[in-house]
């Protein structure tokens, strides 16, 4: 039996998108990291004669990459991402595509979900939105949907308990 | 399936919720006596403790000399230690009824555990020396839950042998025990899958446990030489050895140094292999379970329900694969391949003859061949690449750490130098995980291979898998490669196949678990 000589082997994208407030969402997590980074470059530059001497020449150069690499992942990543992340659940399967830069698709078979959480950080909370984690008994499986909005996440808890209820067995 | 048991399998239900600990459950009926621990454990334990401070006491004691605050810390914990084990005895009381095993112990928190029987996956019973001395080992009781970490064993330490043996057959043979306290102790007829051969000890410096070993001995005489203030340039003839080695020229030195590991590593890896494995023998009970026993000193026996065996592992070493040499396991939900005295639960044979090891394969799954002998399909000409690549970045990478700290006077010159040697090596080692990439779909199972230092042949039921993974990393895409990873509740959680064709790659997936995938096909 060859593999390769299948018709259709290619995944189709899952049917719907995540919340467009999802991009906000993604700008604002990013944003401590690289203002942590180029804050502390800032406060080397300024400060004249610091704890560590005088300030060496190229900070400013570091500084000015930083900001740059700053810019374009800001500007980049939660555009791309939004383009990237979607979800489906159909009533054998849930199925998400996720990352950006790296891609992932996850598929986890209905007959074998053990939980779904709900989780709102504080971030999240900002924009309203819910970010819904469905595991199976695999340690390496759960599945995670970043950036639904709040009514969306509870229709698809909801879903989900519906299906999950009807199937039988232990998911292991 | 009795009432809590059916409650456990449905947490699904209450959503938006982790699956919660077994909860104890609903009074049971007032007749079924508890039992206690073994007292000899009043004993076994302290000295167990005493042990562990050896060093200090050696030091305070003999050498007369007065602890600093850290040797008086320790002797504080390990006396809060033993306390603590004479109270668990005291308060520990064990049961079983005809639904569950139940353990409560605790004085201030007050803790009991009840593990519904018909969830019961395994029972491990290991013996340490120090068990053996009085005729005692520790029984864990496994549920099969994967992601879970410890909290849902249930350890009985200690009891005599005789009841340990007793509560295996019970915990595991639930047909053959009508009622529950009167199960008789003699086992049934039991097939034997394997045995180790004692003269397979040969295999064992080719495996890597002995650099294992090397290490922790090393570690260990540290720590004591560390706790009794010895020097080590105070030991005279061994000083005097090093300083002539060390003034000779510098290849004779290196020579030296690797002759004189390679002797200890050998050494230790043999006594290593002696210890764990020279009566080490896997056998079928007819109720459905793998018995696993081995250990020379500390024993271990772990019992596997067979319905959780969702495939096995065939590891070879890179040494190993010159002699021909491999070790099987057994991927088995429930037991966890994860450090420390957990990693060998699932172990079906040691270093052996590689036929040996799919030979046991075999016999484990009922098939008549060993599915990681089916030949695999190998990988795209672009995974080549990005194997020899990634070895060499690595390699690349350590040189240019070991320039950068030589540079600041943090290592020796030489260094970076010595570990340029690397990249040629690395080349090498990329090839070679290109070649040993592979995968197929044999029967009812899904067989996967990748490594060289350690090459992994995982043969997983199709049944087994619980979900997928694809992965497309960047560079990956544009190599128009993926990577699949099948899940599962069994070992280590997750099953790589690296870098086939993305069309590849949904195929497998696909015809693997036929009607999953089908419907995100276009």
């Amino acid at each position: 039996m060859s593999v390769t000589e299948q018709v259709g082997t290619r995944l189709r994208a899952p049917r719907h998108q995540v919340s467009r407030k999802a991009i906000p969402y993604w700008t604002v997590r990013a944003l401590p990291g690289w203002v942590v980074l180029a804050g502390a470059q800032i406060v080397f530059a300024v400060v004249p004669r610091g704890p560590f001497g005088a300030q060496p020449s190229w900070l400013w150069v570091t500084l000015a990459v930083t900001v740059l690499l700053a810019v374009a992942h800001l500007l980049v990543m939660p555009r791309w991402r939004y383009r990237v992340h979607r979800w489906e659940v159909t009533p054998t399967a849930v199925y998400t595509q996720s990352g950006w830069f790296d891609q992932e698709w996850r598929v986890a078979p209905i007959s074998r979900i053990q939980t779904v959480d709900t989780e709102r950080g504080p971030f999240e909370q900002l924009f309203g939105l819910s970010r819904v984690t469905v595991t199976t008994a695999s340690a390496a499986g759960p599945l995670h949907i970043h950036g639904l909005d709040e009514q969306t996440a509870r229709d698809l808890v909801e879903e989900l308990a519906a299906t999950t209820q009807a199937s039988k067995g232990d998911a292991t | 399936m009795s009432e809590l048991a059916s409650e456990q399998s449905s947490t699904v239900p209450e959503l938006t919720q982790r699956p919660v600990d077994f909860t104890p459950a609903p009074p049971p009926p007032e007749e079924i006596p508890w039992h206690r621990l073994n007292p000899l454990m009043l004993v076994i334990h302290p000295a167990k403790e005493l042990i562990r401070i050896v060093p200090v006491l050696v030091g305070l004691v003999l050498l007369n000399r007065s602890g600093n605050w850290q040797q008086w810390i320790g002797l504080g914990v390990v006396g809060l230690l033993l306390v603590r084990g004479v109270l668990h005895w005291i308060t520990a009381r064990y049961r079983i009824t005809e639904e569950q095993v139940e353990l409560k112990h605790g004085l201030l928190i007050r803790k009991s555990r009840a593990v519904p029987r018909d969830r019961i996956r395994t029972v491990d019973i290991t013996a340490e020396w120090q068990h053996r001395l009085v005729g005692l080992c520790k029984v864990k009781v496994g549920t099969g839950r994967h992601d879970s970490g410890k909290g849902d064993e249930l350890v009985l330490d200690a009891v005599t042998k005789t009841e340990a043996e007793r509560l295996r057959t019970l915990l595991l043979h639930r047909p053959s025990a009508p009622s529950p306290e009167q199960a008789t102790v003699d086992s049934p007829q039991e097939t034997v899958l394997a045995a180790v051969d004692r003269r397979w000890t040969r295999f064992a410096p080719f495996t890597l446990s002995g650099v294992a070993i090397v290490g922790a001995l090393g570690g260990t005489i540290f720590h004591f030489a560390h706790e009794l203030h010895l020097d080590g340039g105070a030991l005279g003839p061994l000083r005097q050895v090093l300083d002539q080695v060390l003034t000779g020229p510098v290849w004779l030195t290196v020579l030296i140094a690797v002759a004189a590991l390679l002797v200890v590593v050998t050494i230790a890896s043999v006594l290593g292999y002696v210890l764990s494995y020279w009566n080490f023998q896997v056998t079928r009970e007819p109720s459905g379970t793998l018995h696993i026993r081995h250990g020379l000193i500390n024993t271990r026996s772990v019992s596997i329900e067979e319905k959780r065996l969702r495939g096995v592992e065939v590891k070879e070493t890179l040494p190993l694969r010159l002699v021909q040499g491999g070790r099987c396991s057994a991927v088995v939900s429930g037991l966890r391949t994860g450090r420390g005295d957990e990693r060998g639960g699932a172990l079906l044979l040691p270093a052996a003859p590689l036929e040996r090891a799919h030979e046991v394969a075999a016999k484990a799954l009922h098939e008549a061949e060993d599915p990681t002998t089916a030949p695999l399909r190998g990988h795209p000409r672009a995974a080549r690449m990005r194997r020899v690549n990634r070895a060499v970045m690595s390699a690349v990478g350590i040189t240019v750490l070991a320039w950068l700290a030589s540079l600041v006077n943090f290592a020796p010159d030489w260094l970076w130098k010595a570990a340029l040697v690397l990249i040629p090596l690395s080349v090498l080692i990329g090839l070679d995980r290109f070649r040993s990439l592979g995968h197929t779909l044999a029967g009812e199972y899904l067989v996967t291979r990748s490594g060289s230092l350690v090459r992994e042949t995982v043969a997983l039921r199709r049944d087994g898998v619980i979900g997928w993974r694809l992965h497309a990393s960047f560079f990956q895409r544009r190599a128009g490669l993926m990577t699949v990873v099948a899940t599962t509740a069994a070992g280590k959680g997750a099953y790589h196949v690296t870098d086939v064709s993305a069309a590849e790659a949904v195929a497998l997936a696909d015809e693997t678990m036929p009607e999953l995938l089908t419907q995100f096909l276009e």
